[in-house]
Order: C-alpha cells, then sequence, then structure tokens
C-alpha cells in the first residue's frame, strides 16, 4: 500500500533527477579538479540522454501493462537498471580547445555546467519537499 | 556524494602543493648555496599533477595528485659581483635562474584554481544540505 502511495507520483522521478544530478556533480568536481593536470579530458554525464531514457522509463509506466507483457516483464530492463547505465556513461568528451599540455577543460563551461546542475538538484528536491508535504497534509487530515 | 568532497578536496591540496613550490621558488631567488652551504645556486622547483583514480565519485570523477616534484635544470644566472664571498675566479656569482613574473603568473593560477575548488566545495555542501533536508 505504502509503495503504491510513494510511486504513483513524481517521487520515483524525481528521484532518479536527484541521484544523476548528485552523480554528475561529482564528476564535474573532479574536472574542477584537475584542471592542472596535464593529458587531462574533460568528463562528463550527458543530461540529454538522461532525460531522454527518463522520459521513456515514464512513458512505460504510465501504458497499461497487459497481462501477456506482465509474464514478460522480468526479462526487460527495469527503470533502476536503465538508469544505472546513465552511470556507466562517462565519455572523454572531446568539445573544446585542446591545450599544449593536451588538456581541454574550459573553467566557465564547467563552473557553468555546476551551476546549472546545482539548480535542477535543488528544484528536484524542493518539488520532492513539496510532494511529502502534500503527503503529510493528506495522512494528518489538515493543512501544514 | 560525499566522495566528490574528497576530489575536490585533493585538488586543493595539489593546488597548495603548486604554490608552496612557487613560494620556494620565489623565497630562494637569490640563493648561492644549498641546504650544506656548498656553493650551488637553488635549483627552482616545480609540481606536476596527475590524474588519482584512488579518489573517485560514483558518476566517474576522479580526484587529482601530486606527481612529482621536478628541479628545473636551467644554466644559473651569472652576475658579476667581485666581492661577493661565492663568487668564482672571474668574479661572477651563480644566482639561481627564477623570472619573478613568470613564478607570479603561475601564483596566480594556482590561487585561482584553488578557489574554483572551494567553489565547488561551497555547491557540494548546498546540494548535501537540500539532501539531507528531506530527512529533517
Amino acid at each position: 500500500m505504502l509503495s503504491s502511495l510513494f510511486d504513483a507520483n513524481s517521487l520515483p522521478v524525481l528521484e532518479r533527477v536527484v541521484n544523476f544530478t548528485q552523480a554528475r556533480h561529482g564528476v564535474l568536481a573532479g574536472n574542477i579538479a584537475n584542471l592542472n593536470t596535464p593529458g587531462y579530458k574533460t568528463r562528463d554525464l550527458s543530461p540529454q540522454m538522461f532525460q531522454q531514457r527518463l522520459r521513456d522509463a515514464i512513458d512505460a509506466r504510465d501504458q497499461p501493462v497487459s497481462p501477456t507483457q506482465a509474464m514478460s516483464i522480468g526479462v526487460v530492463q527495469s527503470p533502476q537498471e536503465r538508469m544505472a547505465d546513465e552511470f556507466k556513461l562517462v565519455d572523454d568528451s572531446l568539445r573544446g580547445i585542446l591545450y599544449h599540455d593536451e588538456t581541454d577543460i574550459s573553467l566557465e563551461n564547467q563552473v557553468t555546467e555546476i551551476a546549472k546542475n546545482q539548480q535542477e538538484h535543488n528544484l528536484a528536491i524542493n518539488l520532492m519537499a513539496a510532494q511529502f508535504r502534500l503527503l503529510r497534509a493528506a495522512v494528518t487530515e489538515r493543512v501544514a | 556524494m560525499f566522495s566528490t568532497f574528497d576530489v575536490s578536496t585533493s585538488g586543493l591540496v595539489a593546488q597548495r602543493a603548486r604554490l608552496d613550490a612557487i613560494s620556494s621558488n620565489i623565497a630562494n631567488i637569490s640563493t648561492t648555496r644549498n641546504e650544506y652551504g656548498q656553493i650551488a645556486p637553488y635549483q627552482p622547483r616545480y609540481v606536476t599533477f596527475q590524474t588519482d583514480t584512488n579518489i573517485t565519485t560514483a558518476g566517474g570523477g576522479a580526484g587529482v595528485r601530486v606527481a612529482t616534484v621536478e628541479f628545473a635544470q636551467r644554466p644559473p644566472a651569472m652576475k658579476y659581483d667581485p666581492g661577493h664571498p661565492d663568487a668564482n675566479p672571474h668574479g661572477y656569482v651563480a644566482y639561481p635562474n627564477i623570472d619573478m613574473t613568470n613564478e607570479f603568473v603561475d601564483a596566480l593560477e594556482a590561487t585561482r584554481a584553488y578557489e574554483a575548488n572551494v567553489g565547488v566545495i561551497e555547491i557540494t555542501k548546498d546540494l548535501s544540505e537540500q539532501t539531507l533536508r528531506l530527512v529533517a
């Protein structure tokens, strides 16, 4: 009963967003730490690909499941597994200028990405907090 | 999440080591003898960095560490000063070949990189604070 209470709304989606933004923040922090490491190539997790997968997962969840589909559902990758792929997707992106010490880090770009990532993370957290407030209001039958 | 702090801290430590080397170079800009008191001009030191995969985050972020401290193998700067106790028979004193401008630009770069890491730590603090707010 509780699982349906928590899984029916946007909480699972927000949870994935928080996980992803935290993981991405770690990667971007590594870029800043290696600002002066010769030969270091910028690393990143792709937000576009993450959002695409997330959209697919949401669409799949919203589709009504027929009994035959339910039989084969064990074979299909669970959303959690698909999400885990995102974290493995660490590509050496070769965007930007390659300097003489074979680094390509643009501090400005990195800082902007970190700030955007932070906003996204905090947005998801605030939405989650709002969801919990909503649930609490329903459970206590009182508007807090 | 908390391993992100370690990554940024490794950046702080590395940049600090670099600043230490730079301040040592500037402090010894007129040093004509080595630590044993023998006549040998100070050799400027330079810190090199390498990616440290012992410090990693969940998404694949990596830390940094000091790889080596290199001694510059430059010929000394010879200055004519016959009265100097360390002057050679021709009256020249071997001073360290350190370019003050280079050192200061390096110091500035290290300081800015240090500040960038501090900025990231502040954001990491904000992220974990926001996340922990859900618990409270």
